[in-house]
């Protein structure tokens, strides 16, 4: 029986050969549903990448006290009637609370900095203390980050994001320079390691931390101010109910009234993303089946004309011997390997997209997703080429072989 | 004993509600090295009686036996078996596969019969050399001539060392001096003992036979021996 496998694989191999424009078009439903679906995988592999990056910028450890909530059915106007969050709280926070680890007020502001020539706009200066650098995941690349004292004296010392060392500083040494915020002179003591786009959206390497004492004098009543509240990872849920309470506490907030701020966590990113990420996949994998179904008929099609075309090898075959199974495992295995070459180009294809998808956000194409797609054409070629063939091996020899 | 013995074989049509009888009580034994032409006009049943033979076809009524075997009541594999050990099929348009070469068109029945690959070659090639195509084995058809592509399906009919060698109109296609070398080699084989049986309205292919069985309306009309 090997030996016929072998002569029926020939025999698909020279036929798809012969007709190679013919076979291209025919399988081109079953090459695009094959790109649909390692595309979207490649694009979500991407995506899962570059969100799991965001999500440790934000730590899962972290809670956010802010005047606004990340998510939620809250009005925007409604929220910005609500006092700010006043950031001398962080240290009545420090000393009550029995789940806060590390806490760090933050005030930020939005402004340009320059360097003799070059200038850059819209860069995110973070007032903040010194245990920002316990709550942050990001490194500090070269220096140092600011010392409680230099924080209290309200020194003008920066430690700018990469964004900033490599426009400014370019290929020089930053760590001592002075450069421009606003119109005030600062001297940079550490560079922060690359971080990317948070989400994609905007990156945190454009990002200059200086002390809270310095910010609150140089930029004060300006920008926004919240507190980073660093818990035990498994105590989440407690202190979140124990910070609410503090905080309405804190704020005077009366039994009867709702919230006047906003305890943000990662969490709700997990469930807007798991959402985008489901209308990514059902896309994908929609245009993936419809195409997979219209190359389906395609190739059942084309094999019907290929088994019309060939009615007379048919008889012969018969004549001399080939049995019903025979020639049915003849030209599905032809069905299948048209099927296949057009996985294969698919798969090709897909893998210079996702070359070029890499070049933009960092994403890689999962194996096992290519091989599932390789043997899902297979599978429409077994099920597009069974009628077919079906037809093929039950050709009466005889009629076959007067056929002109 | 009788190689083929066909008994009372009839075959009927039902054409648009009418009955045709393509073969009408046909009553044939065929024994071993004889060479059989079989004769008559178009309509008259010749090319049922030699599918009948061939095994692509069984009879409405009648037996059929062949080599002991009753072929009447053999389903499509056991047909299909028959065919590939014990009969080789000459056609009048040769019926090869134009992208394979010589040799792998004489593999064809080999490969069916499930023969090994390298005992398969080697079978292909000795078959090639007794009809004197030993150095066009690696040729397709296309660069072949006429007569040379109906002798790789003479080579591809004995390759199997079949029982009966049956040739439908075998020199239809071909000039006379490559209908003349075709002749000789079925002349040959039959020589060294094959049983051959040839279909045909030429008298003078006819006359290479021994016997000439004539059919009318499905029914034998002559069966005539030459006295050697």
């Amino acid at each position: 029986m090997f030996s016929l496998f072998i002569e029926n694989f020939r025999i698909s191999i020279s036929a798809v050969l012969a007709n190679k424009m013919r076979s291209l078009l025919t399988a081109l439903g079953v090459v695009i549903g094959i790109l649909a679906v390692t595309l979207m995988g490649t694009l979500i592999s991407g995506l899962d990448k570059s969100f799991e990056k965001s999500m440790e910028f934000l730590g899962k450890d972290v809670i956010y006290i802010r005047k606004y909530e990340w998510f939620g059915d809250k009005e925007w106007w409604e929220m910005r009637n609500r006092p700010n969050i006043k950031i001398k709280h962080a240290d009545v926070i420090r000393e009550r609370s029995q789940y806060a680890e590390y806490v760090a007020p933050i005030s930020e502001w939005y402004t340009s900095v320059k360097r003799a020539d070059d200038d850059i706009n819209g860069v995110r200066i973070t007032g903040t203390t010194d245990t920002y650098a316990m709550i942050s995941t990001a490194e500090i690349e070269k220096g140092r980050f600011f010392s409680k004292t230099e924080n209290r004296s309200g020194s003008r010392v920066a430690i700018i994001g990469k964004d900033i060392a490599d426009n400014l500083f370019e290929n020089e040494n930053a760590l001592g320079e002075t450069f421009q915020i606003g119109n005030y002179t600062f001297r940079v003591i550490g560079e922060l390691e690359k971080q990317g786009k948070f989400l994609g959206m905007f990156s945190l390497d454009k990002q200059i931390i200086i002390p809270i004492g310095t910010h609150r004098r140089l930029f004060t009543r300006r920008g926004w101010s919240g507190i980073n509240v660093k818990v035990d990872g498994t105590q989440l849920d407690n202190a979140t109910e124990e910070l609410t309470a503090l905080m309405r506490q804190l704020r005077h907030v009366r039994p009867t009234e709702d919230d006047n701020f906003a305890l943000n966590r990662q969490d709700p990113f997990k469930e807007q993303y798991s959402m985008i990420k489901l209308a990514i996949g059902g896309t994908g994998f929609f245009i993936t089946v419809l195409s997979l179904v219209v190359g389906g008929i395609g190739i059942a099609n084309i094999m019907f004309v290929t088994v019309k075309e060939r009615t007379r090898e048919i008889g012969t075959r018969k004549a001399l011997g080939a049995t019903p199974k025979m020639i049915l495992m003849q030209f599905l295995m032809e069905s299948i390997t048209i099927c296949l070459f057009g996985g294969l180009f698919g798969l090709a294809l897909a893998w210079g997209g996702s070359l070029i998808i890499n070049q933009y956000f960092p994403s890689e194409m999962p194996i096992n997703l290519a091989l599932t797609a390789l043997g899902l054409s297979m599978l429409v070629g077994v099920i597009s080429g069974l009628a077919p063939s079906y037809k093929a091996a039950k050709l009466d020899p005889i009629d076959a072989l007067r056929y002109e | 004993m009788s190689l083929i013995s066909l008994k009372d074989i009839y075959k009927i049509y039902n054409v648009g509600g009418e009955e045709v009888r393509a073969l009408d009580g046909v009553n044939v034994t065929i024994k071993e090295n004889e060479y059989l032409a079989i004769m008559g006009p178009s309509g008259s049943g010749k090319s049922t009686l030699m599918n009948m033979i061939g095994c692509l076809d069984t009879p409405t009524t009648g037996l059929y036996e062949f080599e002991g075997e009753m072929v009447n009541d053999m389903d499509d594999n056991q047909l299909a078996s028959i065919r590939n050990r014990k009969i080789g099929f000459v056609f009048q348009t040769f019926n090869l596969l134009p992208k394979a070469t010589a040799q792998h068109n004489v593999e064809i029945p080999l490969i069916y019969g499930n023969v090994r690959r390298d005992q398969r070659k080697s079978m292909a090639a000795a078959a090639l050399e007794s009809v004197g195509l030993g150095d066009r084995m690696h040729h397709k058809p296309n660069e072949l001539s006429g007569g040379q592509r109906q002798r790789v399906a003479i080579a591809r009919a004995l390759v199997n060392n079949p029982s009966i060698i049956l040739a439908d109109e075998p020199t239809g296609n071909l000039d006379s001096k490559s209908g003349r070398e075709i002749m000789e080699i079925f002349d040959a084989l039959h020589e060294a003992g094959n049983t051959i049986i040839l279909v045909t309205h030429e008298d003078y292919i006819a006359a290479h036979a021994s016997r000439t069985i004539r059919l009318f309306d499905g029914k034998i009309k002559e069966d005539f021996s030459k006295v050697a």
